[in-house]
């Protein structure tokens, strides 16, 4: 008997042939496919948390061995941010009142006013190419295929498929991953904006003005615990908003402002000066410096974003500017979710534009508990 | 041909596929080896190759991959293809040797395996994925390779189970009769 003989080819051939028909037919959607992999995935639960319970005291050994060192180092510089958040906390706290204010008086829609619920990984991709996390809820606690999926950090990635009792979240590493983004300046490239309180020589003003800075490349967020997500760390981050506190000695003459001027009578916001001074907040540009598509890149490879054009006139890219979600009508994210931070900038010859490699606030090597944005998209919202 | 699928070798290798699926999913996330998963499913699919012949290690994958897509919320299909090549390319060592030594069987274990790790992002190609071959390929592939070739010794044997194949006897020819 022939070894290798047509009919076993054929049979190959077959099966091959038969995959193709199938992938076919799940890409276009089919639901008798889906139920069949529903009915899988319940099949599998009991005996995958059996596997889990078994596997984990070998799974915990081999990560005692092989990440000790790691632990240790990472345990130290987790200390040390920790100190530093600490003391960023309140001054957090006090930005996110102050933007949710600033929002409601430009009439801006707000994340605080999107449902979020929270959700747990409970599994990953298990395979090499996949930036897929398992979470443990789904279609029966509202979740939709598209939905933004956020930790305290920000943004980490959108759902891409549901069942009654999971959701499969694609991570913003994931090559497949493309979300419209806003590049934002960094705090640390705000310029102050010039004020000009009558009666005051310039070299008096450099006395009495104070630009607050903003921490060094802090984010704070509070997704997890208040559901609003700022959009940078202070006000102050934003470029064109300047604290300038002056005198309260009644002497001086109103500041002159113009429709975008926002005075913050608030007592909270005054609270990083002393209880003699009044704050004057102006905001002179919101308008952000450029858009773009975030694309993930894979496993262990930062996201990019590629503009369509860069206009120096207008602002220049650079390395520490701020990405935040871009919102808009198809998009499947609302504006402002935090992304990440600018770390890297090659320019390409020709109309590209520059390639912005971008570092994520979140970490998505690590996860724990997520939270689900129930964020329908304005284009849905409208049909 | 769906018949076929449904007799004698399914039976075992549907509940052995769960089982290494599960493992897949939750220790075999965990031990990494240069940060590459090892694709315990797909040595499976290669070894009941290198143990039946393409054939049955092609029905094998297909199997194997089919479950894994449906687990992994995969399109349908996209892994089956890949699992059912792997499984058919290491069944090209019946080509060469009916009862192989273990050191053969591993070796085409591990070629097979190593072909499904390349078909992988091959078909993710064809489903639209853009640039899906990673400069990281270079690396999954050999340590996928030589996983599933440093298993064979126990996977080849558990698909010979499996999928219910005998070792040859090789019996001596009958004693010419005298007239």
């Amino acid at each position: 008997m022939a070894l290798y003989t047509v009919g076993r080819r054929r049979v190959i051939i077959a099966l091959l042939l038969t995959s193709v028909l199938l992938l076919t037919l799940d890409l276009r959607g089919n639901p008798v496919l889906d139920r069949v992999r529903d009915g899988f995935s319940r099949i599998m639960e009991p005996i995958e948390s059996a596997t889990d319970v078994v596997t984990t005291p070998a799974s915990r050994a081999w990560r005692g061995i092989t990440d000790y060192d790691d632990l240790e180092r990472e345990n130290e510089a987790l200390q040390d941010q920790l100190d530093r958040l600490i003391g960023t906390q309140a001054t957090a706290r006090i930005s996110v009142q102050e933007y949710q204010e600033l929002r409601a008086l430009l009439d801006l829609p707000s994340l605080a006013a999107i449902p979020t619920e929270v959700a747990q990984v409970v599994g990953a991709s298990s395979n090499n190419l996949d930036q897929i996390i398992e979470i443990n809820k789904g279609r029966s606690s509202g979740f939709k295929a598209g939905m933004p999926v956020v930790n305290q950090a920000g943004l980490i990635g959108k759902i891409t498929s549901v069942t009654d009792n999971t959701a499969k979240v694609m991570l913003i590493t994931d090559a497949r991953y493309v979300v419209p983004v806003r590049v934002q300046a960094a705090p640390d490239s705000a310029v102050p904006v010039e004020t000009s309180p009558s009666g005051r020589t310039d070299e008096e003003l450099r006395d009495l003005v104070t630009t607050t800075q903003a921490p060094p490349s802090t984010l704070v967020t509070d997704v997890l615990d208040t559901g609003t997500v700022l959009p940078q760390n202070d006000p102050e981050a934003v470029p064109g908003v300047t604290t300038t506190t002056l005198p309260e000695d009644g002497a001086e003459a109103p500041v002159e402002t113009d429709p975008a001027v926002v005075p913050s009578s608030d007592p909270a916001s005054a609270s990083s000066t002393t209880s003699t001074t009044t704050t004057t907040t102006i905001v002179t540009d919101l308008a952000p410096k450029e858009f773009g598509a975030l694309e993930g890149r894979g496993r262990g490879l930062l996201p990019q974003i590629r503009f369509l054009q860069d206009n120096p006139s207008l602002a220049t890219l650079q390395v520490g500017d701020l990405v935040v979600t871009a919102g808009g009508f198809d998009s499947l994210a609302p504006p402002d979710i935090p992304v990440g931070v600018v770390v890297n900038r090659a320019d390409r010859s020709g109309p590209g534009g520059p390639l912005l490699d971008i570092q994520p606030y979140a970490d998505v090597t690590r996860l724990n508990f997520v939270r689900v944005v129930k964020y329908t998209p304005l284009s849905e919202v409208e049909q | 041909m769906l018949a076929a699928l449904w007799q004698g070798p399914l039976v075992r290798i549907v509940p052995v596929g769960m089982l290494l699926l599960a493992l897949q999913r939750s220790i075999f996330t965990e031990i990494t080896v240069a940060g590459v998963i090892l694709q315990v499913v797909l040595a499976l699919a290669a070894a009941a190759g290198a143990a039946g012949g393409s054939e049955r290690g092609a029905v094998a994958g297909f199997v194997l991959g089919l479950m894994y897509d449906m687990l992994e919320g995969l399109p349908l299909g996209s892994t089956a293809v890949a699992f059912t090549l792997a499984g058919a390319v290491a069944g090209l060592l019946a080509l060469i040797v009916a009862e192989p030594h273990w050191w053969l069987a591993m070796l085409f274990t591990g070629l097979g395996a190593a072909v499904g790790e390349i078909m992988v992002p091959v078909v993710r190609l064809f489903t639209g994925t853009t640039d899906p071959f990673e400069q990281r390929l270079t690396l999954i592939v050999p340590v996928v390779a030589a996983a599933a070739a440093l298993l064979s010794p126990i996977f080849v044997p558990l698909a010979r189970w499996c999928l219910g194949i005998k070792r040859s006897e090789w019996v001596a020819p009958p004693s010419e009769s005298t007239p």
